[in-house]
């Protein structure tokens, strides 16, 4: 799985994209847990990091695969 | 409603006409630009430089304003927002709308804005102080 990070994420963990491999589907507590493993720098970020896959907000019913593309999206300061 | 969506890090002409098309009928045009400020947090600043998640910031754009549209039904809307570096004085982000009245278009135009700072995946990055924006990489 590609997993994107934006903003002040970036500084915190010296990337801008990450891979990591996941069986099965998880749900976006599985898959913080999965992506904390990998950067345990991203922890204290959770609470306010909001997940997307493929391009739209996840919500409390989406399944996360191991060929979606996820951005971790710190809150927003456009226009 | 026809929507247009441009995300780039080209300085935004905010001189840029409403489409032929759409001048008949059209009754209420509105546009809008944010340009950056010379100060940040209390700091003088020379530029801001801005992030996008483009694929998605453009999708949630539509999204948006496609849902907006069915309570301000308007006849024309074009969001640009330039990304990367923007100096003071530039325009990072302009809208013009275009509809039979003015009722809508305004409405278009503040609740747009409104949630475009909740949900459009964009970031101001970081403000740059004068000499750090003539070190900037690729000026």
């Amino acid at each position: 799985m590609r997993v994107l990070l934006f903003a002040h994420l970036k500084d915190a963990t010296g990337l801008s994209a990450l891979e990591i491999k996941v069986a099965g589907t998880l749900d976006a507590d599985g898959l913080w847990n999965e992506l904390i493993t990998a950067q345990p720098g991203l922890a204290r970020f959770r609470a306010t990091t909001r997940l997307a896959r493929n391009s739209e907000y996840a919500t409390a019913q989406t399944r996360f695969t191991d060929s979606d593309e996820v951005a971790l999206i710190p809150p927003v300061s456009g226009g | 409603m026809q929507i247009e969506i441009q995300l780039g890090p080209q300085p935004i002409d905010t001189r840029r006409a409403l489409p032929d098309e759409f001048r008949d009928g059209t009754g209420a045009l509105a546009e809008f630009s944010g340009l950056v400020r010379g100060e940040e947090s209390g700091r003088e600043i020379a530029a801001l430089e801005y992030e996008a998640y483009s694929p998605m910031a453009e999708r949630v754009m539509r999204e948006l304003i496609t849902e907006l549209g069915r309570r301000h039904p308007c006849r024309f809307v074009r969001v640009t927002h330039r990304t990367g570096f923007v100096p003071v004085g530039a325009a990072a982000i302009h809208l013009m709308i275009a509809a039979r009245h003015r009722a809508e278009a305004f409405a278009m135009l503040t609740e747009f804005m409104d949630r475009l700072k909740q949900d459009v995946p964009i970031w101001k990055r970081r403000a740059l102080s004068r000499e750090e924006f003539k070190a900037r990489p690729n000026p």
